[in-house]
């Protein structure tokens, strides 16, 4: 009987190395160390053995059982190693394929610069409000100390729409809306499309965008809207930024100033300001004497387009996605 | 304004190179265009704001660089040898409106003899961009840019009746001015006339008859102030800016007018010879009087934010020609002929702070109440919808809001769409900007069409922008829009299926708005068939919110693509932005999260394709109630084995209730329902 083990773990081993599947490794199993396999046989026809026999023979059979499943079980492990292998290698893909995306969307960069300012006002303490693009020429013009026949109106040569009823040609219109409604303090923002008629080239459009600001209080200075202003251009522009007043003319401050900032070695001019004449703020129901306030008007468009480097206003308008696409 | 150096020199002293001075007079206010070198000589070449009228003179900005470095202007000899009889003697003057003309002051100067002008005197007005014509009109051009005032030279003797009449045209009058050009003239048209006809346009221009030509033995030179308005609307209507006009305009100085007529006469005589008749004839019927503005000094303080010394408040204002009296804290100054800008305090303090220099005003932060800087929640909804566009990935747009009535011709629209109420502008600029916009699809769509030419077919865009309408009660109607273009592909990278590449359909267009709606917490929109004719008429939708129509979204109807130059096919909407805006819910409340599990079941149902989802969508929520939380159409499908016309909608119905779990049987019960019910209400069979 045990050469009949013998013989049979022989067999085992020789059959194990010839196992190249799982499927042959169980069949394997089940014919020598399964229940019906050749193990199991030997062990039935062991019953009718002296027991002193029985019991070294038994032996023998465990540790050859031991031994096969061992080998067995090593060998499947070497098989489904190798299986994941193969199924890994047929589910190879090719990772330089190109992604899969849907689109981003994107911000038009004249918007994105508008509220960058906008954004730096509101840190600023400012409160954003929002005004009409068809306006009055009592408060276009009027109510910011332009009466009918001033010769400023020649500069901002204006959109008629029937009536009384035009396009506005600057924000600072909001200005005079916001102060005739309210108590002083105030500190506010306005933005958005301003027209005057202008013909269209490279630097002009009919349209454009502004934002306009104020502060109406009891001891508001020029010195004021210097450091607000300054510190404005060094959040927007970066902390070396320097920025330079000259003295300029608009109906409705006095004194008034030219606002323009160091941006990349050149002067890049950012818009008017100075502090409300005290014409416009009677009209407004606010009493000179009491408080003062400055102002200010900043264009968006060309700064935006010095700071991005976008050679013609027209560009800003034609919405090329080659261009939308790079901010 | 054109100032040659050296002919400025005459009336201040100036050791800075024109380099330097270049670099300051912006500082003071006065723009500095360029600087020109002709014939060894540099002339500046000067930008003057409106309202000074006095700095298109010599004399002016001499008086800003005396201020600048307190030096001393030397204002140019008028000192006359004039002889009997006297002027008025020989020529008459009636102004017929004051109001129109304040003052007219009237030189005559007998036995002129007409020719070139002194080398200096030419060369000076060729520098300063005025051509010489002869010593009797040279002498009034060079006179108009020391002072500033317009004068003008007749030959008197073609006068008739020696007189001058300032007054209005008549209607049927015609003028022949210097330029070669016959006017008509009615009754708006203030002109300067003899005693039977205009000889000059009031402060813009003379007429050829009444010119001085060689052979002109007497001159009648006059020097006058004219109403600015209206010289202005005069000098328009005849689209004509003289030298003289562009300085009437901006309102100069009665009390100017007698000076430069003086110097004027005077040089005359000296480079024509003849003499001066003695006085003049000076009609002025209201004198102005200067008065005294009161200036406190801690109002400067108050307004600049820092101390000016009044020692410098004084010797600004000085050297400006102001005459300044200081008593303690406050200053009385006149200000000088010809700066009718100086009305009130703040305009001293103006020239204060400009000679003191602004850069010398420090940089300091307001103290006031803290507020918090914030947006309104209008502008915040506005902001959140332009985000949730932008994540939904569409690129922001904008156009132009003035078009032609030819783009929205693209649309066929039909003869009472309210799109055709496009509000015109009254004195548009060029052809293709003479109305408002009335949506912004017209625009949008030009943008796919730039994008499209340039063979980019995939376009995704969006803008949100105000639109206007006309209203009977006058003022434009303004409202904000949003639109949505569409086209082409969708995702990148379908390598792996090159036949169906991505493209966007309706139903892209439809994720887009509903995503919005959804952003905006604004419930959701009703989107049904039909819509207006320049859509496909198969995929058409019109949206409503709450029973309000707020827009339409659809395929842009095949003739409308091609006016757009547009090929295949196009997804477009419009909205009406501030409906959705002031539904907004921009603070949502945390809703929690269901404790009980939900059950899944799913329905097919077969319905006719002319059947709207919708349809199937409400009768299953009716039917069920709320213990049904979600409907999802997860399949479409029409073919075999299902009859032609039929199509089947497969639903996965989630069920729950906020309190216990359903049971299998509860749900059973429910799905009972939906079997017997959906048959009963629609035409269609569930499948099972």
């Amino acid at each position: 009987m045990t050469a009949e083990i013998e013989r049979i773990v022989a067999e085992a081993t020789a059959a194990l190395r010839v196992v190249g599947t799982l499927d042959e490794l169980e069949a394997l199993r089940r014919r020598t160390t399964g229940r019906r396999g050749a193990l199991a046989e030997v062990l039935r026809r062991m019953s009718g053995m002296p027991p002193d026999e029985r019991a070294a023979v038994g032996a023998r059979l465990n540790e050859a059982r031991a031994a096969i499943d061992a080998a067995l079980d090593a060998r499947g492990r070497e098989l489904a190693l190798g299986a994941r292998a193969a199924q890994f290698e047929a589910e190879r893909i090719d990772v330089t394929l190109p992604g899969r995306r849907a689109p981003l969307g994107r911000r038009h960069v004249l918007h994105r610069t508008l509220h960058e300012v906008e954004r730096i006002f509101i840190g600023l303490g400012f409160e954003v409000v929002e005004g009409t693009e068809v306006e009055s020429d009592e408060f276009n013009f009027g109510r910011m100390n332009m009466p009918a026949d001033h010769p400023a109106r020649d500069e901002q040569d204006s959109f008629y729409l029937g009536g009384a009823w035009m396009l506005r040609t600057h924000t600072t219109v909001v200005d005079a809306h916001v102060m005739a409604g309210r108590t002083p303090p105030m500190r506010v923002v306005t933005s958005g499309r301003c027209y005057r008629r202008d013909a269209v080239d490279a630097t002009h459009m009919p349209v454009f965008h502004q934002l306009d600001g104020f502060m109406v209080g009891e001891a508001i200075t020029f010195a004021d809207l210097k450091g607000v202003l300054a510190t404005f251009a060094r959040e927007m522009f970066g902390p070396q930024t320097r920025t330079r007043f000259q003295p300029g003319y608009f109906p409705f401050t006095e004194p008034s100033a030219e606002l323009a900032v160091t941006f990349e070695g050149r002067w890049l001019e950012l818009g008017g300001c100075g502090m409300f004449h005290p014409r416009v703020l009677e009209m407004a129901g606010i009493d000179p004497e009491r408080y003062t306030a400055f102002a200010f008007g900043l264009g968006i468009d060309r700064p935006a387009m010095v700071r991005y480097g976008i050679p013609d206003i027209r560009l800003l308008w034609e919405n090329d996605l080659r261009l939308l696409e790079q901010f | 304004m054109r100032v040659p150096l050296e002919w400025l020199r005459e009336y201040v002293d100036i050791p800075e190179t024109p380099e330097d001075l270049a670099e300051h007079l912006p500082m003071l206010g006065l723009g500095v265009e360029r600087v020109e070198e002709t014939g060894g000589e540099s002339v500046l070449d000067l930008e003057i704001a409106s309202n000074r009228p006095d700095l298109l003179s010599l004399i002016g900005i001499a008086r800003e660089l005396a201020a600048w470095r307190r030096r001393e202007v030397r204002p140019p000899a008028d000192a006359l040898d004039d002889e009997d009889p006297p002027a008025a003697s020989a020529a008459g003057v009636e102004i017929a409106d004051a109001s129109l003309c304040p003052r007219y002051v009237a030189h005559v100067i007998e036995g002129v003899a007409v020719g070139p002008s002194p080398r200096q005197m030419a060369a000076r007005l060729e520098a300063a961009g005025i051509r010489p014509i002869n010593n009797v009109v040279d002498a009034t051009n060079y006179v108009m840019l020391e002072w500033g005032q317009p004068l003008h030279a007749f030959d008197m003797d073609t006068l008739v009746g020696r007189r001058i009449v300032v007054r209005l045209a008549q209607a049927g009058e015609t003028l022949a001015t210097l330029d070669g050009v016959a006017r008509d003239l009615d009754s708006d048209v203030l002109v300067i006339a003899d005693a039977r006809r205009p000889v000059a346009l009031a402060g813009i221009i003379g007429g050829a008859d009444t010119e001085i030509h060689s052979g002109t033995r007497t001159v009648l030179l006059e020097a006058a102030a004219f109403l600015p308005a209206s010289v202005r609307r005069t000098a328009r209507r005849f689209g004509l800016r003289t030298e003289a006009s562009a300085r009437f305009e901006r309102g100069l100085d009665a009390e100017g007018t007698m000076r430069a007529a003086r110097r004027a006469a005077r040089l005359i005589a000296q480079s024509a010879g003849g003499r001066v008749l003695r006085g003049a004839v000076d009609v002025y019927p209201g004198p102005s009087r200067r008065s005294a503005i009161t200036l406190r000094l801690a109002r400067i303080t108050r307004l600049l934010g820092t101390e000016v010394p009044a020692a410098d408040v004084l010797a600004i204002l000085g050297r400006l020609g102001l005459e300044v009296r200081r008593d303690g804290g406050r200053v009385y100054a006149v200000p000088p002929v010809g700066r009718r800008d100086l009305e009130r305090e703040e305009d001293l303090i103006e020239e204060v702070a400009r000679h003191y220099g602004y850069e010398r005003i420090p940089e300091a932060m307001p103290v006031e109440a803290m507020h918090p800087g914030h947006r309104p929640q209008r502008l915040e909804a506005d902001a959140a919808a332009r985000d949730a566009l932008i994540r939904a990935g569409l690129v922001e747009a904008i156009t132009v809001s003035l078009i032609t009535p030819r783009l929205l011709d693209r649309f066929g629209l039909d003869a009472d769409d309210p799109w055709r109420r496009a509000v015109p502008v009254v004195n548009p600029l060029t052809a293709d900007h003479t109305h408002l916009r009335p949506c912004l699809l017209p625009g949008l769509l030009e943008a796919v069409r730039v994008n499209v030419s340039r063979r980019r077919d995939a376009v995704h865009l969006f803008e949100i922008g105000r639109v206007f309408a006309a209203d009977p009660d006058g003022r434009p109607r303004e409202r904000r829009s949003l639109a949505v273009a569409m086209r082409g592909g969708w995702l990148q990278g379908i390598w792996d299926h090159p036949d169906r590449g991505g493209e966007v359909s309706f139903f892209n267009l439809r994720g887009v708005l509903e995503a919005l709606a959804a952003e905006l917490r604004v419930g959701s929109l009703a989107i049904g068939a039909g819509g207006p004719g320049w859509l496909h008429p198969g995929r058409a939708a019109r949206i409503n919110l709450n029973g309000t129509a707020i827009g339409v979204a659809g395929e842009l109807h095949p003739d409308v693509s091609a006016r757009f130059d547009l090929p295949g096919r196009t997804y477009v909407a419009e909205l009406d932005l501030d409906v959705l805006l002031d539904r907004a819910v921009l603070q949502p409340r945390f809703a929690g999260i269901p404790r009980h599990p939900a059950v899944r079941r799913d329905v097919a149902v077969v319905a006719p394709v002319s059947l709207p989802h919708a349809q199937v969508h409400a009768a299953l929520r009716e039917t069920v109630g709320d213990l049904l939380e979600r409907v999802e159409l997860f399949d479409v499908y029409e073919g075999p084995p299902l009859d032609p016309g039929q199509r089947n909608l497969a639903y996965a119905l989630t069920f729950r209730a906020p309190d216990r779990t359903l049971t299998g049987e509860e749900v059973d019960v429910l799905v009972g329902r939906i079997h017997a019910a959906l048959p009963a209400r629609l035409p269609v069979a569930i499948r099972t």
